[in-house]
């Protein structure tokens, strides 16, 4: 096995890659607005044809949305206990709106050097999610026309309605488990760290919806002829509010830590390597002060804490002007970020015990949030593809890969674990500036060229 | 014998009434469908509507009607001079609203607010239902529909009558005092007649001679620039719901008492005298709980209810909005988080201090990076007590009693009625205040309603009101 040539070959055949990604992005595949259906069927096709000349088992699968791509290989000397990889990535994309706003035709792909020296593609797709999941396309052939196979056994899915909410993911995953579930999956829709830095991305906080309504009086009631002695549901809404943190930002829901880790002196120092910038973060949205718990940094209030929000509130008269009433309702919407190990039903019980008991005599709380919820996705760092990848990565970009955080949940993850069993590496080569959903979408072709040459050595370190 | 002869008077003006009633709760409909919503622009002209129906129905009794225009809605001004008078007939000034509260939200409603329809109330007995049946068209027609059946029966009133009739009582009550400042000599008058308040209970009338002022205030809270993603902002991220939230609940101490600096200063101490007086109003303080569905009196710790409802002032919080209030969740970190307050003042509490002070203390209480801003409202009243003793008031029991058999209660009300505060200032005159309104009328409220019973004693005893001026002006 030639590292050396494969990553020569990717090289020499960035030309031709760069043309084949360009032919995708040429077909308007948006996922969301129904008259696009043929060119998602399109896109579904011309990511199987391609497959298939590299040797692939590929077909485009029906569901009642858009066709999924599935794709298998199996190396003819592959033992038959090694592992098999599955690379996720979608061929959908989002809507272009406003055209007006486009430098270039968001369906006309444009390779253009910028004052800065960077070359950039330009178009819809380039990097959210066409550019990102051809790299490990592009990383395949280059394996494939230099050894004559991949280092490893591989599966491909890549699905086309991840923009509008992977309708028919779930159901396509529960019917095809066994043909799907391996080994581990590789995710290609994240960012790196910065330009020079990779990152993995091996945490997500899971969440959990909750809404309550506090009752006081049993009709709204004149705030002159009972303001005083009437509880008033606003008022015993806002204290609770107020009671659910302390003064250190602390959730104070007896149990609410627990399942909590703490962050390990490794993982913390790497975050502060980051250099990340709390100012520009919090500037950016026009605040200076962390307001989660003391003594956290910024990065690990959202990707390490647990929080509990408010999300809305509303009750009484909230229309123009005025009205002297103290009414009979008052609600919330809240939700809880969970890391770890934390149970989201378990929090919420310990959420609803804890809130019935803040009410005052003459106040009754109801929850009506739908359950449900979902756990944190955290991936060990001690996972042996974390630290194959983690280690291929600093191999190519010559930089420490970051391993990071990510505030929010990633659906697909959940549902690889919770379905068919397997743990996500998410390895992606976007970057903060490329305007995913937005118009001028970009992707650098450093993002491009440097992400076929990982998944060349990511798919080497696999048969290792 | 003048006694005989004013019995006489009376009885057929009562009986009058009773025969009448029908056509007298077909006015009061008519008036009813207009949906006068003072304070939401879109019914404006619904505004003017309400007005001009007045006009004419108070033509239609033979008195000189005019809308007037002020800085809100229009004003009715009706005078009544009749053919005979002494240096002994008085100027009465008759004071209602014909603007009514907002009557959302709609799917509360048995019958649409603007449809009146007669049905058993919640005590079995018959029940107007609309918005506006008891505050204050019900009420304000008791006294109108007593003028119909005196001019009827007798051709005349036996006292000058200034008819008074705003638009603007529910919303910014400045535009009133402007045109009551603006307008003394119009209004030049001995008394003011207000029909505004409540029964003591279904059987016991009352004469209130106490009302605590309001102020209201809106609070807005910003914090981020823009709504955040609760993923990536969750924790770090100020919410401002959550800066409002610990705001009102920094407003009370754990007694109930308000915390803003300042916010007691002027309040006098219960004399021993109100503490008596109060303690032989015959009040239930269960049932009064009971009728909103409570037990438990949460106000002022050491207070009775009726001494936390008429004499001690209040902060309340009347509503609160932010962030995503549609059906399912939304994860979002709101930029910006509002509450409706009114504060309930009693007599020597100054409005202007209050404001200042909680502003002051909103801004004390924010989280870093969260902004403050107010809308404060410009209707202000001030607490207000009259005279429990006065020639107006002995008047006022003696037919209070004859039409309903019960020694009337004088009681304090926890709410405002600003226009009394005008009366004195810029006319010098002091207010009766008799109503026949109830404590379930739910005013304010969806369902709000007037017993058919309260329209009819109502006229009956503003009817008995005039035939003992006319027996005061003979002797």
């Amino acid at each position: 096995m030639n590292i050396e040539a494969a990553l020569a070959a990717a090289d020499a055949g960035l030309d031709k890659s760069l043309d084949r990604l360009f032919e995708i992005c040429r077909i308007p595949s948006i996922s969301t607005d129904p008259s696009y259906s043929p060119d998602c069927r399109k896109a579904a096709d011309w990511v199987v044809k391609e497959l298939k000349a590299l040797g692939f088992q590929a077909e485009a699968r029906k569901t009642p949305g858009q066709p999924m791509v599935v794709a298998h290989y199996t190396p003819k000397n592959a033992k038959p206990n090694a592992p098999r990889a599955l690379f996720y990535g979608h061929y959908d994309v989002q809507p272009v709106d406003p055209l007006n706003l486009w430098n270039t035709k968001p369906f006309e792909p444009a390779r253009i050097k910028g004052a800065d020296g960077v070359e950039r593609l330009y178009g819809r797709g380039t990097a959210d999610d066409k550019g990102q999941f051809m790299t490990f396309v592009e990383a395949a052939r280059a394996w494939i026309r230099t050894h004559g196979e991949l280092p490893a056994r591989a599966t491909f899915l890549i699905e086309g309605e991840e923009e509008s909410g992977s309708p028919s993911l779930i159901p396509f995953l529960k019917a095809n488990k066994k043909e799907l579930s391996c080994d581990i999956a590789f995710v290609c829709d994240t960012n790196m760290w910065n330009e020079k830095t990779p990152a993995i991305t091996t945490r997500l906080r899971g969440l959990v919806h909750e809404e309550i309504t506090i009752t006081g009086p049993s009709i709204d009631l004149h705030s002159g002829m009972y303001g005083g002695p009437a509880t008033n549901p606003i008022k015993v809404l806002a204290r609770l509010i107020a009671n659910m943190h302390d003064k250190n930002g602390k959730v104070t829901i007896p149990g609410f830590y627990v399942g909590v880790p703490n962050l390990s002196q490794a993982t913390r120092k790497q975050w502060q390597a980051l250099k990340f910038s709390e100012e520009k973060f919090m500037g950016g949205v026009g605040l200076k002060t962390p307001a989660g718990e003391k003594g956290k940094s910024v990065l690990e209030q959202i990707w390490a804490r647990p929080t509990a929000e408010v999300n809305g509130i509303w009750g009484g008269y909230t229309a123009a002007g005025q009205k002297t009433v103290i009414p009979s309702q008052a609600h919330a919407k809240l939700t809880f970020r969970l890391v770890g190990k934390q149970d989201p039903e378990k929090v919420l019980k310990a959420f609803q015990t804890w809130a019935k008991k803040q009410m005052p005599k003459d106040a009754k709380i109801t929850f009506s949030g739908h359950g449900g919820g979902a756990p944190a996705s955290v991936i060990p760092e001690n996972n042996v593809y974390i630290k194959k990848s983690a280690a291929a990565l600093k191999q190519e970009w010559k930089r420490d890969t970051a391993l990071l955080g990510g505030g929010g949940s990633i659906p697909i993850v959940r549902s690889f674990k919770d379905i068919l069993g397997m743990d996500s590496v998410l390895v992606g080569f976007g970057l903060n500036d490329d305007a995913i959903h937005s118009p001028n979408e970009k992707y650098n072709l450093s993002s491009f060229h440097g992400g076929i040459r990982s998944w060349v050595r990511i798919m080497a370190a696999l048969a290792e | 014998l003048p006694d005989s002869k004013h019995l006489t008077n009376r009885e057929q003006i009562l009986s009058h009434i009773d025969t009448n009633l029908d056509a007298s709760l077909r006015r009061l409909f008519a008036f009813l469908r207009i949906p006068s919503v003072g304070t939401d622009p879109k019914h404006k002209a619904n505004c003017r509507k309400a007005a001009e129906w007045l006009v004419n129905d108070l033509k239609s009794m033979g008195m000189e009607a005019n809308t007037h225009e002020t800085t809100g809605q229009p004003v009715v001004i009706a005078k009544y001079q009749p053919g005979r008078v002494s240096r002994h007939t008085p100027h009465i000034l008759f004071y209602g609203h014909y603007d009514v509260q907002p009557s959302e939200p709609h799917k509360l409603w048995k019958t649409p607010p603007y449809a009146p329809q007669i049905r058993q109330g919640p005590s079995g007995r018959d029940a107007i239902y609309a918005r506006g049946a008891a505050d204050d068209k019900g009420q304000l027609m008791t006294f109108l529909e007593a003028s119909r059946a005196w001019l009827k029966t007798r051709k005349s009133l036996p006292f000058r009558l200034t008819v008074l009739i705003e638009g603007d009582e529910e919303g910014d009550t400045s535009h009133l005092d402007r045109f009551i400042a603006a307008n003394r000599k119009l209004l030049k008058s001995d008394i003011a007649f207000i029909c505004d308040t409540n029964l003591w209970d279904a059987k016991t009338p009352s004469i209130t001679t106490m009302l605590r002022g309001c102020i209201s205030e809106e609070v807005f809270i910003h914090g981020p620039r823009i709504d955040l993603h609760s993923g990536y902002y969750g924790g770090p991220a100020v919410n401002p719901i959550k800066s409002l939230s610990r705001i009102i609940a920094a407003l009370h101490d754990k007694n109930g008492r308000v915390t803003i600096p300042g916010f007691y200063d002027g309040v006098k101490p219960l004399s021993a005298a109100d503490r008596k007086w109060l303690k032989n109003v015959p009040f239930n303080e269960k049932a009064y709980m009971r009728a909103a569905g409570l037990k438990h009196a949460a106000g002022e710790k050491g207070f009775s209810i009726l001494e936390q409802n008429w004499m001690r002032p209040t902060c309340e919080v009347n509503g609160i909005n932010g962030g995503y209030t549609q059906p399912g969740a939304k994860t979002v970190l709101p930029a910006e988080a509002s509450a409706k307050f009114t504060f309930r003042l009693v007599e020597g509490q100054d409005p202007a201090a209050i404001k200042r002070n909680f502003h002051q203390f909103v801004r004390a209480n924010l989280a870093p990076d969260c902004k403050a801003s107010f809308d404060s409202k410009p209707e202000t009243s001030i607490g207000i007590r009259v005279a429990s003793e006065s020639p107006w008031i002995e008047i006022a029991k003696e037919v209070l009693r004859d039409e309903w058999s019960k020694t009337p209660v004088i009681a304090g009300d926890g709410a405002s009625i600003p226009v009394v505060q005008s009366f004195k200032t810029y006319l010098g005159i002091d207010s009766l205040l008799v109503g026949f309104g109830l404590d379930d009328d739910a005013v304010h409220s969806p369902n709000e309603k007037y017993d058919v019973r309260s329209f009819h004693k109502g006229t009956r005893t503003w009817a008995r009101m005039f035939a003992a001026i006319a027996e005061r002006n003979s002797k």
